[in-house]
């Protein structure tokens, strides 16, 4: 390391040229290290995720058995989190239910992405009359509350995780088809959009391979923070009863059911609600410090 | 100088009259319940409408039984009938021939007279004039074949065949009602109600509340109205609800979830009171789709003891029969389908049945205050140790409705609340024709062995239903009761205890079986 740094100091400049993509991502992890909060972020998102491999294993008590017997206990030794109205264990259940957010989380993100990206490329890359068609449309999907939009289309889809997936990810496709169509649109006219232009290569092949890669950056930051979105988005699908098939265990249902009885057994509401927030605050603030280190304003 | 004194002057009438618009304000708030002439009472859900004769949902009647009065009354604390707008009333050696003899100088609240004619306008307005909305029509005057004017205070109604329910019906909150003719014809009924009762309609703010005022010319010295205004709030979040009770801005709330009564029975500025419901929580299996082995297998699977015990905190008592217990009718000696899950683990796997579509409704009902939702995913863990799984439609109780008369589902969950403490009234949902009500779908059953056992029960409802009340006539019922019971066409769950608070200063409050409140006689200190 120490070594590194002193061929830095003394030749910046060449070097830098030098060592292109390796530079980049060792520089923005350089920035990331110092922000202590974004690492507070990576750490717990890591943390999550394994949760959500090994979860379903290492769950105490079987998050979908019913026991009426033991229903409405308060946190104890025994039921860590204590149990919900039909007596099941909610430290299980919030276990089992990270694996559900998560999932829906990135693949909901990963849908609108996809669809955003392509949409945006398409616009932002023929601008013109094409250009004009997709941005009304998405222009009309953004003047819908997003919460809205995606509450009708569950109504229409009825419920499950993979409709879920496509209501959260529906409404969220403009923002990214926005965002990629103004990079596009500030990258196309570089004179090396235009040399691969003259050297032949295909509409496709521009986009994918000479214009795409230049706005990665903003996408990953967009996309890592859609993430704790879309969780968000899921709780409150879940709170409204529109989420998932019971007895599937997602933290927004699992407030919404019990949202009546606030007042009598608060920690049916605390675990789940401790749990979407902790997942929804890594996201952002992960999301916040990949920002930061990626643009270039920020970094002295 | 000048220029300074007017500015003072501006600014003085600016204040006043900021302050002017705020006591303003504070007047047209009618949800304050401080005083002692205005009383507050909230329920969950908005009225559908004002017409007695239409609407059929508890939260209309809570509104209509305060403005509009029937033929007769149930008493306050069990249904026999008594006295109401037909001071006597006299019945022919045939059962066919219903003498009423009507209070005198009695005025609908539009100024109408109240008499013979009004009460034949009000009858043909349910039979020969009925219009399909009017759900209860049938039900308190199907049997009524001719309406008679014999002078002024007197009328004969005669039935088509002999019909014991049939005085008690007439002081149901559904049907039986007297409106305004004059309004009836002319006016809005759904929307302004006209009635006799002690207090009249001030104004519906749908969604908020019902504002009722006190009725001065009320022709009833003893039933007059302690307090001046009634305003009758929606709420519809539970815990909203019981926070405005405690915070005072609402004087009496009714449909209070069993979790909530221990934290409201430690506050002393309330008083919670509990009273047998005359209901029925139960689980429908569709008759069109299970046969009888299946729906005994599914029966034997679940624990209904634990489940009552588990959902309802000891404010539900274990159904074992469909009839509550202080209904004519009622029998100790009747067995359901007990609990036997290894029996019907074996049933259901040589049936072949791994899967059924239920349809629950989300909200909670006066039968119910679990929420059917949760009722039914208790459920679905029962059937999921034999081996059933469960997939769940649930909706808001009007879209249910619809789902429930459309009938495609296994499995529904509903539930009734009695209106005239008859047995008739509980055991005929199961031979009603009427989607909306026989959700077992009995009438349509597609088995062979079902359809017989249909037409049998139908048979014997009917039979019963002119049997004269007394020993044989419940003895009937009893074996109706095991009759179906047998049939596992319902799985019967619970019978609900009423739960309703009120401020401690709220005296005289009385929540009637029927699931209905008169609000006449309660007073505050």
């Amino acid at each position: 390391m120490a070594k590194k740094k002193v061929v830095l100091a003394e030749g910046a400049e060449s070097e830098v040229v030098i060592e292109k993509p390796e530079s980049r991502l060792k520089s923005m992890w350089d920035a990331l290290k110092k922000n202590k909060a974004a690492l507070f972020g990576m750490f717990v998102i890591i943390f999550l995720i394994i949760i959500a491999i090994i979860g379903p294993y290492i769950t105490p008590y079987d998050p979908y058995k019913n026991s009426m017997a033991e229903a409405n206990q308060t946190p104890s030794a025994v039921h860590w989190f204590g149990t919900d109205t039909l007596g099941r264990d909610i430290f299980s259940r919030v276990i089992v239910g990270t694996r559900i957010s998560l999932f829906v989380g990135i693949a909901a993100v990963a849908f609108s992405l996809v669809l955003g990206t392509i949409f945006g490329s398409i616009a932002g890359y023929f601008g013109g009359k094409i250009d004009a068609f997709i941005m009304r449309i998405m222009d009309i999907m953004l003047s819908i509350p997003s919460i809205l939009l995606a509450v009708t289309l569950m109504a229409a889809l009825g419920k499950g995780l993979d409709k879920a997936i496509i209501a959260i990810g529906v409404v969220s496709i403009p923002e990214y088809a926005r965002i990629i169509r103004s990079s596009i649109l500030s990258v196309k006219e570089n004179d090396y959009v235009a040399a691969a232009k003259v050297l032949g290569n295909s509409d496709g092949r521009i986009i994918l391979h000479h214009i795409l890669p230049n706005v990665l950056s903003s996408i990953v930051v967009r996309a890592t923070l859609g993430i704790s979105t879309a969780i968000l988005d899921t709780a409150a699908l879940g709170f409204l009863g529109l989420g998932v098939q019971p007895p599937t265990a997602e933290w927004g249902d699992m407030l919404g059911r019990v949202r009546s009885m606030v007042l009598v057994y608060p920690h049916e509401l605390i675990f789940p609600g401790l749990a979407i927030t902790l997942a929804v605050l890594a996201f952002n603030l992960f999301g916040d410090g990949l920002r930061d280190a990626l643009d270039p304003k920020s970094r002295s | 100088m000048n220029k300074k004194i007017l500015s003072g002057i501006l600014a003085a009438i600016l204040a006043v009259s900021c302050l002017a618009s705020c006591g303003s304000g504070d007047d047209s708030d009618t949800s304050s319940s401080g005083d002692s002439d205005t009383l507050v009472y909230a329920q969950g859900a908005d009225p559908r409408g004002l017409d007695p004769q239409i609407v059929d949902d508890g939260e209309s009647a809570k509104v209509t039984n305060q403005i509009y009065e029937g033929l007769l009354q149930y008493e306050d604390d069990s249904t026999e009938v008594k006295a109401c707008l037909a001071k006597d009333w006299e019945i022919s050696d045939d059962g066919l021939v219903y003498t009423f003899y009507l209070q005198e100088g009695v005025k609908f609240h539009d100024g109408t007279d109240f008499n013979a004619e009004a009460v034949k306008y009000n009858v043909e307005r349910n039979t020969i004039n009925k219009t399909e909305d009017m759900t209860y029509a049938d039900f308190v005057w199907g049997y009524v074949s001719g309406v008679e004017v014999v002078d002024e205070y007197t009328v004969n109604i005669t039935l088509s065949q002999p019909s014991t329910p049939f005085l008690a019906n007439l002081a149901m909150v559904f049907g039986a009602p007297m409106v305004s003719p004059t309004a009836a014809e002319e006016g809005d009924l759904m929307n302004e109600p006209v009635g006799t009762g002690p207090y009249k309609f001030v104004e519906w703010k749908k969604d908020q509340y019902v504002k009722l005022e006190a009725n001065e010319d009320y022709w009833n010295e003893d039933g007059k109205a302690q307090i001046t205004n009634v305003v009758i709030r929606t709420i519809e979040d539970a815990s909203t609800k019981i926070l405005e009770l405690q915070s005072g801005d609402v004087d009496i709330i009714d449909g209070i979830d069993t979790n909530q009564v221990a934290s409201l029975e430690s506050d002393s500025n309330i008083t919670v009171n509990t009273t047998p419901g005359m209901n029925i929580n139960y689980m429908a299996y569709n008759a069109e789709r299970l046969d009888k082995e299946t729906r005994v297998a599914l029966s034997q699977s679940v624990n209904v003891e634990e489940l009552v015990a588990g959902l309802y905190n000891g404010y539900a008592e274990v159904a074992t029969t469909i009839l509550p217990t202080f209904v004519p009718g009622y029998s100790a000696d009747e067995t359901q389908i007990a609990y036997d899950p290894d029996a019907a683990k074996a049933t259901l796997e040589e049936k072949g049945v791994t899967s059924l579509h239920v349809i629950t409704y989300t909200n909670a009902r006066p039968y119910n205050t679990a929420t059917g939702q949760t009722l039914t995913e208790a459920i679905q863990g029962y059937f999921s140790e034999v081996g059933v799984e469960v997939e769940i439609d649930s909706y808001d109780w009007t879209t249910y409705k619809d789902k429930a008369i459309a009938g495609d589902y296994d499995i529904c969950f509903y539930g009734w609340s009695g209106d005239n403490g008859d047995p008739d009234n509980f055991l005929n949902l199961l031979s009603d024709t009427n989607a909306g009500m026989n959700v077992a779908r009995f009438n349509l059953a597609t088995n062979e062995d079902d359809q017989e056992a249909y037409t049998a029960y139908a048979e014997m409802i009917s039979e019963a239903a002119q049997e004269p009340s007394g020993d044989s006539r419940n003895a009937m019922y009893a074996e109706m009761e095991q009759y179906v019971a047998d049939l596992a066409l319902w799985l019967p769950i619970s019978h609900q205890q009423d739960i309703t608070a009120c401020k401690a200063n709220v005296q005289n409050f009385q929540y009637h079986c029927t699931a209905t409140v008169k609000l006449y006689k309660v007073t505050k200190s």
